[in-house]
C-alpha cells in the first residue's frame, strides 16, 4: 500500500499540477511533494514494505518495489529534495515545469525502489525524461543543445546496457528454462568468460555516464550550468546518485566476481576520476562549476567506498550518497540564490558579499564547509568510514583519497572567499527572503543532525547491505 | 466461407460507397461514413472469429487463423485513421474513401495469404489504389509523387511475379506454405533466384535499403491521409507477408537467408535512421524513419525464432500508434493557414507553449519512435532484442542500439523546435482542432501509453498469433 502511495502521489499529483492554473501550480506541487513526505514517514515508522505483482508474465517481468536499507534513505533524499527544490523554484516557471519535476520524482522514487531489472531499466530511462523537457524549456540559451547532449549521451549508456539487461535474463533463461529479471535470482549466473567482460561493460558505462564519472562527464558542466538552479540541485543531489546505486543494486550481486576481478582497476579508475574532479574544480571561475566539479569528485570517492569492497566502504558509501545529495543540492539552491542577485555566475577575485547579505553568507558557509568534509557533519562520517574501508586492503588509494580531502578544503575555501569575502566595493546585494529561509533552516538542521548521527541511517543500511556485502566477500573470497 | 466476411464487408462497403456517390451524389461525405461502418464491423466480426479452429480455405490459398485476424485489425486501425485523417476534405474527392477501402482489402488478403497468387493479388490490390490516392491533391507534387511511385511499384511487381515464377517452376505448386516439403528436393537454380526476387519485390513495399529510394518523394508528396495509410498499411502488409513466406515457406533455408536479411536489416536501421536526422520537412522526416522502423521490423524476421516472429508482430502496433499520433498532428497543423503545404520544422515554433495538448501528441509520438521506456516503442525494442538474443545473434542487438542512438536526435529536433520561445508560428497559431483528428490522436497517445505501461496482454495476442505451426499439419 505505501508502495502505491509512494509511486502515485507524484505521478498523480503531477497530472493534477497540469490542470491547475498556471499561478497555483508551484503551490499545488509543493503540497504533492509535502504528501510524499508524509509517506516516506510512515515508510520509515513501519515494517519495510515491498509490493511485488504479475506485470508481464509472459517474460517473467514482475512489478516488485522493495525499501531495503539500501535505497530506504535515498528515496528520503528524494522527496526531501523534490520539495525544496520546488520552494525555490519560481512559480512563473509554470505548471508544465511542475509537472516534470513531480515527475522526476515519480521516475526517481521508481529507479531506487526497483528490485526487478526490467523495472529498473524503465526508470532508468524515464529519468531521463524530464530533464530533457527542463532543459529544452525552462533553461539558458544553450539549454536546448544541453538537453541533446544529455540525453544523447546517457541513452548511449542505456541502451547498451539494454543489451546486458536481456543478456543476462537470456542466459539466466538458458539455465533454469525460465525469464526472470528478479535481480535476487540473477547471480551467480554462467556466464562465458568470453561474454563476462562486455557484459559488466556495458552496465559499467552506464552508471559511470549517468553518474557522471571521469571520462564520461561530458554532459555535465552543459547540463548542471544551464538548468535552472532547482533543477541543477535535482540532477546533483538525487539524479547523479542513481549511477553509483546501480553498482550496489545490480552490479554487486549479478557481477560480485567480476568486481572482485577487476577491483585494482577499478579503483584506479575512480580515483583517476577524484583527482580530476578535485583539480577541475579548483580552476572554475564559474561557481557552479565549482561545484559540478566538486560533485564529480565526491561521487568518485563514493565509488571508491564501493569498489573496495570492504564491509565499512561500502557502508561509507551508502551514507556518503544521502549526505551529499543533501549538501550538494543545498549548495546549488543557494548559488542559484546568489547566481540571482548578482546576475551572473563568474567570481573573479574577491566579491564581498557577506557585506550586504551575512545570512546568505553564513548558510552558504554551513553548507561548504559540510561538503569539504568538517568533521561533526556528514561529509566527514561517509568518508571517514570510506577511507577506513579503504585502509585495510589498498592503502595507497586511502593515500590518494586523504589529498584530494585537503584539497577540496581548498576549492570549497576558494569558492567561499571569492564570492563572500573581500572588498566591500561591489554594488550591495538584497539579503535571503523569509521564503528562503524557510527552506534553508530545515535543509542546515537535516545536515547538521545525520552529522551528529550518522548511526541513524547507517543502522537502517547494514543489515541490507550485510547480505550484499557477505555476497561480494563470498564471490571473491575476501574478508 | 462465413470465415471471409470481414473481406466481403470492407469490399462490400466500398461497392457501397462507389454506389452512394452516384445514387445521391448531394449528399456529401456519404461515402466516408458508408467505409467507416464497413471498417468498424469488420473490425468487429474479425475479433469474434478470435477462438476459430485454424484451417485453410479456398483450395488452400488461403488461411484463417490468429494471425491473419491480428493482421485484420491492425490493417483496419490504418483505414480508420486515414478516413478520420481525410474527414471533410472534399478536394480529395469523392472517390478517397473508396479507394482507401479497396487498399486495405488487399492488405487483409495478404494477412491470410498461404498461396503466392493472393500474395500478388494482394499487394496489387494494396497498391493500385495508392498510386491514385497519391495524387488525390491534384498537385504537381501529388503528380510526381503518384508518378513515381507507380513507376517503381509497377517495376517492383514486375520483380516480385518474376520470382514468384521462378518458384513455381522450382516446386510446381503456387502454395508456399507446402514448401517445406518440396524446397530440399526442388531445383536449387530456380528456387534461390525465385526466392531472391520475390524478397526483393516485398522490400520495396516495406522499404528496405538499398529499396528505400521512392519513399521520401512519395511520402511528402501524397496527401498526408494517404502517407498514413502507405506507412502503417503497407508496412503491416508486407512485413507480415514477408515473414509469413520465410518463416514457414522457407523454414528449413533459414541458415541461409537469415543473416543475410539481418544484415539488410542492421543496414537500414542504420541508414534509414541516419538520413532521417538531417530533415526538415516532417513527413520526410517521417519517411526515412519509416525505413528505419522496416529495418527493427526485419530484425524479427531475420532471428528466425518464434520470440523474433512475436517480436515483429508487438511491434507493428506502437509503431503506427506513433504513426498515426503524428500523421495527425501534421494534419491538423494542416488545417490551419497555408493549407497542405509541407509541415517543417520551423513550423512547430512556440507549439509546446500555445498547443499544449497537441505537443503532448507530438512528444508521444516521438519517444515511442525513439523507444523511451512507458512508450509502446520501448517495449518493441526490447522485444526485438530479447529475440536477438535468444537467437544467439549479439551482432543484431548491437544494430538496434546503434540505428536507436542515430535515430533519437532526429526525433528531439521536433520536440526541441516546438519549445523555441522567440513567437509562435502562423500555422500553429492558426491551427483547429476537429472531432476525428481529436479522435485519432486520442486512440494513438491512450494506445501509445498503454502499451508502455501494461504490455502484458499484446504480449499475449501475439504469441498466439505468431503461432502459425498449425500449417505444418495441414
Amino acid at each position: 500500500m505505501l508502495w502505491i502511495g509512494l509511486l502515485g502521489i507524484p505521478l498523480v499529483g503531477a497530472l493534477v499540477v497540469l490542470l491547475l492554473s498556471e499561478r497555483a501550480a508551484k503551490v499545488g506541487a509543493a503540497v504533492v511533494a509535502a504528501l510524499e513526505i508524509g509517506v516516506f514517514a510512515a515508510l520509515l515508522g513501519g515494517a519495510a514494505p515491498s509490493l511485488n505483482l504479475a506485470w508481464i508474465p509472459a517474460w517473467g517481468v514482475r512489478l516488485h518495489f522493495a525499501a531495503d536499507g539500501l535505497a530506504l534513505f535515498l528515496l528520503g533524499l528524494t522527496a526531501v529534495m523534490t520539495l525544496v527544490a520546488i520552494c525555490a523554484s519560481k512559480a512563473s516557471y509554470g505548471r508544465a515545469y511542475f509537472f516534470w519535476i513531480l515527475f522526476m520524482e515519480f521516475a526517481s522514487m521508481g529507479l531506487f525502489g526497483a528490485v526487478d531489472l526490467f523495472l529498473f531499466y524503465i526508470f532508468w530511462e524515464a529519468v531521463l525524461i524530464p530533464i530533457f523537457f527542463l532543459l529544452t524549456g525552462w533553461s539558458g540559451e544553450k539549454g536546448r543543445a544541453a538537453g541533446l547532449k544529455w540525453l544523447i549521451m546517457n541513452l548511449f549508456g542505456s541502451l547498451f546496457m539494454l543489451i546486458g539487461v536481456v543478456a543476462v535474463a537470456v542466459i539466466h533463461n538458458q539455465t533454469t528454462g525460465s525469464l526472470s529479471f528478479e535481480i535476487s535470482q540473477l547471480t551467480n549466473l554462467p556466464v562465458s568468460s568470453f561474454a563476462a567482460p562486455w557484459l559488466f561493460g556495458v552496465f559499467a558505462l552506464a552508471f559511470a555516464i549517468k553518474a557522471p564519472l571521469w571520462p564520461f562527464h561530458g554532459w555535465m558542466p552543459d547540463a548542471y550550468g544551464e538548468a535552472p538552479a532547482p533543477v541543477t540541485a535535482l540532477l546533483a543531489g538525487v539524479l547523479s546518485k542513481a549511477g553509483v546505486f546501480g553498482f550496489l543494486r545490480v552490479m554487486l550481486p549479478i557481477f560480485g566476481a567480476e568486481l572482485h576481478a577487476y577491483r585494482t582497476g577499478l579503483m584506479i579508475w575512480v580515483a583517476v576520476s577524484l583527482v580530476y574532479g578535485a583539480l577541475m574544480a579548483l580552476r572554475q571561475t564559474d561557481m557552479k562549476m565549482v561545484s559540478a566539479y566538486a560533485s564529480l569528485s565526491h561521487l568518485s570517492m563514493i565509488a571508491l567506498g564501493i569498489f573496495s569492497l570492504t564491509a565499512a566502504g561500502i557502508l561509507g558509501a551508502t551514507f556518503l550518497m544521502v549526505a551529499h545529495g543533501l549538501m550538494v543540492g543545498s549548495l546549488f539552491l543557494i548559488l542559484g540564490v546568489v547566481e540571482e542577485r548578482l546576475g551572473g555566475r563568474e567570481f573573479n577575485g574577491l566579491m564581498g558579499l557577506n557585506r550586504g547579505a551575512p545570512r546568505l553568507a553564513t548558510y552558504f558557509l554551513f553548507f561548504a564547509l559540510a561538503t569539504l568534509g568538517l568533521p561533526g557533519l556528514p561529509g566527514f562520517a561517509g568518508e571517514y568510514m570510506i577511507m577506513q574501508g579503504l585502509v585495510v586492503h589498498a592503502v595507497g588509494f586511502a593515500v590518494v583519497a586523504g589529498v584530494v580531502l585537503i584539497v577540496a578544503a581548498w576549492y570549497m575555501v576558494r569558492l567561499f572567499q571569492g564570492i563572500m569575502q573581500g572588498r566591500p566595493d561591489h554594488p550591495a546585494v538584497a539579503d535571503v527572503n523569509v521564503g528562503q529561509v524557510a527552506w534553508l533552516v530545515p535543509l542546515a538542521i537535516l545536515v547538521a543532525v545525520i552529522g551528529v548521527w550518522p548511526a541513524g541511517i547507517t543502522g537502517h543500511a547494514v543489515p541490507s547491505l550485510y547480505h550484499a556485502v557477505h555476497f561480494a566477500v563470498a564471490q571473491g573470497g575476501i574478508n | 466461407m462465413q470465415y471471409l466476411l470481414p473481406e466481403i464487408l470492407v469490399a462490400g462497403s466500398a461497392l457501397l460507397g462507389l454506389l452512394a456517390m452516384v445514387v445521391v451524389p448531394k449528399v456529401r461525405g456519404l461515402a466516408s461514413w458508408v467505409v467507416l461502418v464497413g471498417f468498424l464491423a469488420a473490425g468487429v466480426d474479425a475479433a469474434t472469429m478470435w477462438n476459430v479452429t485454424p484451417s485453410l480455405i479456398v483450395y488452400n490459398s488461403m488461411a484463417i487463423d490468429k494471425y491473419g485476424i491480428t493482421v485484420t485489425e491492425l490493417v483496419l486501425l490504418a483505414g480508420i485513421s486515414t478516413i478520420l485523417l481525410a474527414w471533410n476534405a472534399e478536394h480529395f474527392g469523392e472517390e478517397f474513401p473508396v479507394l482507401v477501402a479497396l487498399s486495405v482489402l488487399g492488405m487483409m488478403g495478404l494477412g491470410g495469404a498461404t498461396s503466392l497468387m493472393p500474395v500478388f493479388l494482394g499487394i496489387e490490390l494494396l497498391s493500385l489504389p495508392l498510386y491514385i490516392l497519391a495524387a488525390s491533391r491534384h498537385t504537381p507534387e501529388g503528380g510526381e509523387a503518384a508518378l513515381k511511385y507507380l513507376l517503381l511499384g509497377a517495376f517492383s511487381s514486375g520483380i516480385l511475379l518474376f520470382g514468384m515464377a521462378l518458384l513455381y517452376g522450382a516446386t510446381s505448386t503456387l502454395i508456399f506454405v507446402a514448401y517445406p516439403g518440396i524446397a530440399s528436393h526442388a531445383q536449387v537454380w530456380l528456387l534461390w533466384p525465385g526466392l531472391g526476387l520475390v524478397v526483393v519485390g516485398i522490400a520495396f513495399k516495406l522499404a528496405i535499403v538499398p529499396f528505400h529510394m521512392w519513399v521520401p518523394d512519395v511520402y511528402e508528396g501524397s496527401p498526408t491521409p494517404v502517407t498514413n495509410l502507405m506507412a502503417f498499411g503497407t508496412k503491416v502488409g508486407a512485413a507480415i507477408i514477408l515473414l509469413r513466406i520465410l518463416a514457414f515457406g522457407f523454414y528449413g533455408q533459414a541458415g541461409a537467408w537469415g543473416l543475410l536479411l539481418g544484415y539488410l536489416a542492421v543496414l537500414t536501421m542504420i541508414v534509414g535512421n541516419l538520413l532521417a536526422l538531417p530533415q526538415t520537412n516532417l513527413k520526410r522526416l517521417l519517411g526515412y524513419s519509416g525505413i528505419g522502423h522496416a529495418g527493427f521490423l526485419l530484425v524479427g524476421i531475420a532471428t528466425h525464432n518464434i520470440q523474433g516472429a512475436q517480436a515483429m508482430m508487438f511491434y507493428l502496433l506502437p509503431y503506427g500508434l506513433a504513426a498515426i499520433g503524428v500523421f495527425a498532428v501534421i494534419r491538423l497543423l494542416e488545417q490551419g493557414q497555408d493549407g497542405d503545404r509541407g509541415v517543417i520544422l520551423s513550423d512547430l515554433q512556440g507549439m509546446a507553449y500555445q498547443r499544449p495538448w497537441l505537443a503532448t501528441v507530438l512528444i508521444v509520438g516521438m519517444l515511442s519512435f525513439a523507444g523511451i521506456p512507458l512508450t509502446g516503442g520501448f517495449v518493441g525494442k526490447f522485444f526485438l532484442m530479447q529475440a536477438a538474443l535468444f537467437a544467439n545473434r549479439p551482432g543484431f542487438a548491437v544494430g538496434i542500439v546503434v540505428g536507436t542512438l542515430v535515430g533519437l536526435a532526429a526525433y528531439l529536433r521536433p520536440l526541441q523546435a516546438m519549445f523555441q520561445r522567440d513567437g509562435v508560428s502562423e500555422r500553429v497559431r492558426t491551427m483547429r482542432w476537429s472531432a476525428a483528428g481529436v479522435m485519432v490522436v486520442a486512440v494513438a497517445v491512450v494506445g501509445t501509453i498503454g502499451i508502455g505501461v501494461y504490455p502484458a496482454p499484446l504480449v499475449h495476442i501475439v504469441s498466439q498469433s505468431a503461432n502459425f505451426y498449425w500449417l505444418k499439419g495441414g
